[in-house]
């Protein structure tokens, strides 16, 4: 059955005759609109904020626009922010050390007391809150710790003589919601670190005569080193940011440098010194950033 | 020793779940006051359906996250096409272009695009919320879809091209096909990134305007209600089906080409 | 009758030549091998050919007109890929069909024409199949099929054996070319791997660096290599460097080595290449039976290795090392240290020109 290749059938596609679009033309048209779309939300309205931080006053009206660095004097200026912006970084430590402890000894117990189906179902569960509304998390925590609220009731039922236990609007309500917020990071990037540990280095140390508190210090922790760093680098980063959570959780006392910053923009209505605040943090998040770059790599690479 | 292990676990789920699970079960107490103990009712769900602005900021959400998840599909796919399938000078620089919205704190973004949408005539609004969510959802959808590149063997195309495949038919033939299940993941993001999305709203929403993370805020920063308990539920419960959804569509390599 | 025809092709990528003034003919039905080592530019000279790469310079004509220009979609050609690129979400009907119907082949006639291609690979039966489910020689015959149903201009093969086990392998290259002469395709196939271009090809060509270093008959390019490089990579080969005289060349140690062939200017430098099988031991100490061949000289065994029905000897002669290889069919192995004779004959002794 020879097949003649001068009976080749013509090709129908009208490609043929005309010009494809040169390569670079191509690659453009598909880049351009999300490049373009990104320029138009994100890159050029983060460099009007900077510009924005140099102004004296927000430009209204008819207000001649001069420009100064007073925006970024105000630490020196207004010493309260100093205290905000000592108590947002406290509360971004506290939170970061307890979801790195709890974090830590979490994945740990998921790697080395559960495997297979078990071990990947429990490991969705603790990561699918993570996907949910952060709003909505927070306030679920006003209802158990309000005076009277679902914490009171439970001590209550057990110890009916107690007083009242709840500390809705504290600075410790708010680091509990941080941490319920940002655990499941941590738990995965330990995870991610410690999966990876063989388990015969684990029992060649035991069989060596290393006690657990050895393993612990001396294998487990190093190992799960590059986890804690990216873990505590991700959620650090955000909770000196946020401001919804303080807000809700810790009324009044809940004053942290992401609060002043929103209260620049809705409320005072003092843009520049909102912008010359926003790029303070920025500047620190990517100084944390850069410092860590390396482990960020390493650590989050599934 | 593992039965420590596993009672810890138990514990931290608990810490995870324990106030979502009464946050709901207040939802369906009857006292407005959250009174104890339980007494089962659906008083604040009925209650919902009269509540116009909830409900209309709740019509609100799906149809951004709607829309942002069609737009940023699409254009994101795009851009995936490009960054996984073409060289050319400063690929880096776009990929690294695409960190920013999803590492810049969202309080940052939010506060500049409130700045610079208010002076350069953009305003605020459903337009502005449209242009914030699909920028912040864009990077996912190009990393999410770039990583079903990985599956998709790029020779195929031009085994289609070899056949008499245009480009483009061989994209719409060929690649399209295969790379469907990290689309449709790529787009239940989108969606649930969009939903989820409180700060960027928070600053472009106006009064007339808003969406439901942004109406839930202002009630609880009012006085806390049962009805806002009933109206979180369900939007937990809705972008929890939107995540189960995704993670068993984007499962990597799940229809693709193992070989 | 010439069908494709490449004409001083250049490329280079970058400031780095790939490709440097490449011309040559593939006459219609041929079966040409591009052999050459990774790198050589054997590959992309055969998507230059397909239309992946647009040349800097030079002409690709393929049955007369000229397809420098023309896509890849336009210029009927077919190919498989190195990995087969099977298209895993379609059968194997769909993937056979797929050309056909960008050709407005549809309905009955392509199914009769799929099926044909099938029978040919000898895969009937199959077509319900998906790519995953079969084999890896199977999916080879579809990628095969899918190629040659669209009846293309030009058959471009790209290493497509190389992910196949030995057997299998070889059980391929003769459905390769029993498949081939029944089409009577025009093929151009790129291997590195020099047997199975000797095996399967009308015509090898040799790259090096960019450009054809030979072409011609496998017998040809085996058998008088035209550079070191053209006799190195295609087995194993001994050379010989001296100054040219009447007749042959003198080495080194003043002893002279008759060549049967066109040789270099009296008195200029010339290197000779002798193949290993084609050299006989004569063991003079146990008086072997002399032969007629007038290349000889003394050496002694310094290595030998057995392989059954061969063994391959290294002999040492004045600073020189000869390989050679022998049937094993002696009465007794020649072992290291026997002082022997090797003869061969002029007409074995190729002259090679001198390196570019």
């Amino acid at each position: 059955m020879p097949l003649d290749p001068a009976n080749s059938t013509q090709l129908r596609e009208p490609g043929g005759s005309r010009k494809p679009l040169p390569p670079w033309a191509s690659t453009a048209a598909l880049l351009v609109p999300t490049y373009g779309w990104l320029t138009l939300a994100v890159f050029l309205p983060l460099c009007t904020m900077f510009a924005f931080s140099f102004l004296t006053a927000t430009p209204m009206g008819k207000a001649p626009i001069v420009f100064t660095f007073k925006q970024y004097r105000a630490f020196i200026d207004q010493p309260y922010l100093l205290g905000v912006a000592w108590q947002s970084l406290l509360m971004g430590f506290w939170t970061t050390f307890f979801c790195a402890v709890l974090g830590f000894f979490a994945a740990l117990a998921l790697v080395r007391a559960t495997e297979g189906k078990v071990r990947e179902t429990l490991l969705i569960l603790v990561l699918l809150p993570f996907w949910t509304n952060g709003l909505v998390r927070v306030f679920s925590w006003t209802m158990v710790l309000r005076e009277g609220g679902f914490l009171d009731y439970a001590i209550h039922s057990v110890w009916p003589g107690a007083g009242s236990v709840g500390f809705l609007y504290t600075r410790q309500a708010v680091v509990v919601g941080l941490v319920h917020g940002y655990l499941p990071y941590m738990i995965l990037t330990c995870y991610i670190a410690l999966v990876t540990i063989d388990n015969t280095i684990v029992e060649a140390a035991s069989s060596l005569g290393a006690r657990w508190w050895t393993i612990l210090w001396k294998i487990l922790l190093p190992m799960a080193a590059p986890g804690l760093i990216s873990g505590s680098v991700l959620i650090f980063v955000p909770v000196i940011g946020s401001f919804m959570e303080p807000r809700i959780l810790g009324g009044r006392v809940g004053v942290t440098m992401g609060t002043v910053i929103e209260d620049q923009f809705t409320q005072a209505f003092n843009w520049p010194l909102g912008a010359a605040l926003s790029f303070t943090m920025l500047a620190v998040v990517l100084g944390i950033f850069a410092t860590f770059s390396g482990v960020l790599r390493r650590g989050t690479a599934l | 020793m593992k039965i420590a292990a596993r009672f810890y676990i138990a514990a931290i789920l608990a810490f995870l779940y324990l106030p979502i699970l009464v946050m709901m079960a207040m939802g369906f107490n009857e006292s407005p006051l959250y009174e104890l103990p339980f007494s089962f009712s659906t008083r604040w769900y009925q209650a919902l359906a009269g509540n116009a602005p909830l409900v209309n900021s709740g019509i609100n959400s799906i149809w951004i996250a709607v829309a942002t998840s069609i737009i940023a599909t699409v254009l994101g796919t795009m851009a995936s096409v490009a960054l996984s399938r073409r060289t050319f000078r400063g690929k880096t620089l776009l990929q690294l272009m695409l960190l920013p919205p999803i590492a810049i704190p969202w309080l940052i973004t939010g506060t500049a695009m409130l700045v610079f949408f208010f002076y350069s005539g953009i305003g605020r609004g459903l337009h502005a919320l449209l242009i914030g969510h699909v920028a912040l959802a864009i990077p996912y959808v190009v990393l999410v879809v770039g990583t079903g590149f990985q599956t998709v063997r790029a020779d195929l195309e031009e085994a289609a091209m070899s056949l008499g495949s245009t480009p483009v038919h061989a994209f719409f033939s060929i690649t399209l096909p295969l790379l469907y299940p990290s689309i449709l993941g790529a787009a239940l993001f989108a969606f649930a990134v969009s939903l989820d999305q409180f700060v960027i709203s928070y600053f472009l929403a106006t009064p007339g305007f808003s969406t439901l993370p942004v109406q839930i805020y202002s009630a609880i920063r009012k006085g806390f209600t049962p009805e806002i308990n009933a109206i979180s539920t369900i939007l937990l419960v809705g972008s929890m089906a939107v995540i189960v959804i995704f993670a068993l569509f984007a499962k990597p390599g799940g229809v693709s080409d193992k070989r | 009758m010439t069908n494709v025809e490449v004409r001083s092709i250049a490329k280079n990528y970058g400031s780095v030549p790939v490709l440097t003034d490449i011309s040559t003919d593939f006459t219609q039905g041929s079966f040409t091998s591009l052999l050459g080592p990774s790198g050589s530019g054997k590959t992309t000279l055969l998507r230059i050919i397909a239309g992946f790469i647009i040349p800097d310079q030079g002409n690709v004509a393929i049955g007369g007109n000229d397809v420098t220009r023309m896509p890849v979609w336009a210029r009927n050609i077919g190919m498989v890929f190195q990995s087969y690129a099977l298209f895993p979400h379609m059968t194997v009907n769909e993937n056979v069909a797929f050309g056909l119907a960008r050709r407005g082949i549809k309905g009955e006639e392509s199914r009769k024409q799929v099926e044909r291609a099938l029978e040919l690979v000898r895969l009937p039966g199959f077509g319900d199949r998906k790519p995953k489910q079969l084999s890896g020689g199977q999916q080879q015959r579809v990628a095969l099929a899918r190629a040659i149903v669209t009846k293309p201009s030009v058959l471009l093969l790209d290493e497509p054996l190389s992910a196949l086990d030995r057997r299998l392998r070889q059980e391929m290259q003769v459905e390769l070319i029993r498949i081939q002469k029944e089409s009577g395709l025009t093929t151009i196939f790129v291997t590195h791997d020099q047997e199975e271009a000797l095996t399967l090809s009308d015509k090898v060509a040799i790259l090096d660096r960019g450009r054809i270093v030979q072409i011609g008959a496998p017998t040809e390019v085996y058998e008088r290599p035209k550079t070191r490089f053209a006799a190195e990579f295609l087995g194993d080969t001994n050379f010989l460097t001296g100054t040219v005289v009447a007749g042959g060349i003198r080495l080194a140690n003043g002893s002279t080595v008759a060549v049967d062939a066109p040789l270099p200017a009296t008195g200029s430098e010339a290197t000779v290449a002798v193949r290993p099988e084609k050299i006989v031991i004569r063991d003079v100490a146990r008086g072997g039976k002399d032969t007629d061949r007038s290349n000889r000289v003394s050496a002694t065994i310094s290595s030998s290795v057995y392989a059954g029905t061969a063994l391959t000897y290294e002999a040492a002669f004045d600073g020189l090392s000869f390989k050679i290889f022998a049937q094993n069919s002696d009465a007794r192995p020649h072992s290291v240290g026997d002082v022997v004779e090797l003869t061969w004959s002029p007409l074995h002794t190729v002259p090679l020109e001198a390196a570019a």
